[in-house]
């Protein structure tokens, strides 16, 4: 049985770059991931330290044959899937071309899959945070006059989901952007 | 349309699948056009849903797929646009 570590690590949604920068850093360290819990455990086993290229890509609607068997004869090797978000890798020795290291090579397709991680993501979020988070939260801290400690705590969590939200809305647009201007 | 998109389709002329578009369009550029997977796959699917190209078999597990007339419209409109774009350019100003 090899040795194996977990590291916790919080991306979200729209930081799915710094991700895929941070696994190549630990595979060149000796570390390949084998396994990602959500919302943040990372699963690492001990390997040979390597330059190996992750990527990410996400589909919601479930991985099919045939977008698999592309994958692989691309010589990218997919090793797990995660709230959409499926996990492919790569040694960087085979990668001849600049485009042989990405999944996506023309700004059209990195826009599509910005575009649906907003769509199925995001707005979802956005939706209950509406809809949910801010009418209870309203109705919450009018009944819990007096009780400190308890609206604290809510207020607390509601700026973190302010922030996430805006962070990822933010970041996603920005990204967005960036391939549509070019 | 993309340069992605014409190689696409300019390839599938012959039935091919993603892989072997891929191959063929990096030999035809010399290597300067690569297609990287996840742009082949999303091309494909959505010239399949848009009419331009049809599932011609499956072999090997992979798709095979063929430009359908409509495609074939497309693709001569796009050449003819070509032709013109490089009779211009080599003209002078």
């Amino acid at each position: 049985m090899s040795e194996t570590k977990v590291k916790i690590r919080f991306y979200t949604i729209a930081d799915f770059n710094e991700e895929e920068i941070w696994l190549r850093k630990e595979h060149q360290s000796g570390w390949k991931l084998v396994k990602m819990v959500p919302p943040c455990f990372y699963h690492f086993e001990k390997c040979q330290p390597e330059d190996v290229i992750y990527r990410l890509d996400f589909k919601n609607n479930g991985e099919n044959a045939d977008y698999m068997q592309m994958m692989k004869d691309y010589n990218w090797e997919y090793f797990e899937h995660c709230v959409g978000w499926l996990y492919f890798r790569k040694p960087a020795a085979e990668v001849h071309t600049e485009n042989d290291g990405e999944l996506f090579s023309d700004n059209e397709s990195r826009a599509a899959m910005i575009a649906h991680v907003i769509k199925v993501r995001l707005l979802p979020i956005l939706a209950i945070f509406l809809c949910a988070v801010v009418p209870n939260a309203t109705r919450i801290s009018a009944e819990s006059v007096g009780n400190i400690i308890f609206s604290v705590i809510c207020s607390i969590l509601l700026v973190f989901y302010v922030y996430l939200i805006v962070h990822c809305t933010v970041k996603l647009k920005k990204l967005k952007d960036e391939v549509t201007i070019k | 349309m993309t340069e992605t998109g014409f190689y696409i389709l300019f390839c599938l002329q012959k039935p091919q699948h993603g892989y072997g578009i891929g191959l063929q369009v990096k030999k035809m550029t010399d290597g300067e056009v690569s297609i990287s997977a996840g742009t082949m796959y999303g091309t494909l699917s959505k010239m399949e849903k848009d009419g331009l190209i049809a599932f011609f078999a499956e072999k090997e597990k992979r798709k095979l797929y063929q430009i359908t007339p409509l495609g074939r419209e497309i693709l001569d409109l796009e050449i003819q646009r070509i032709k013109r774009l490089y009779r211009n350019s080599m003209e002078e100003i």
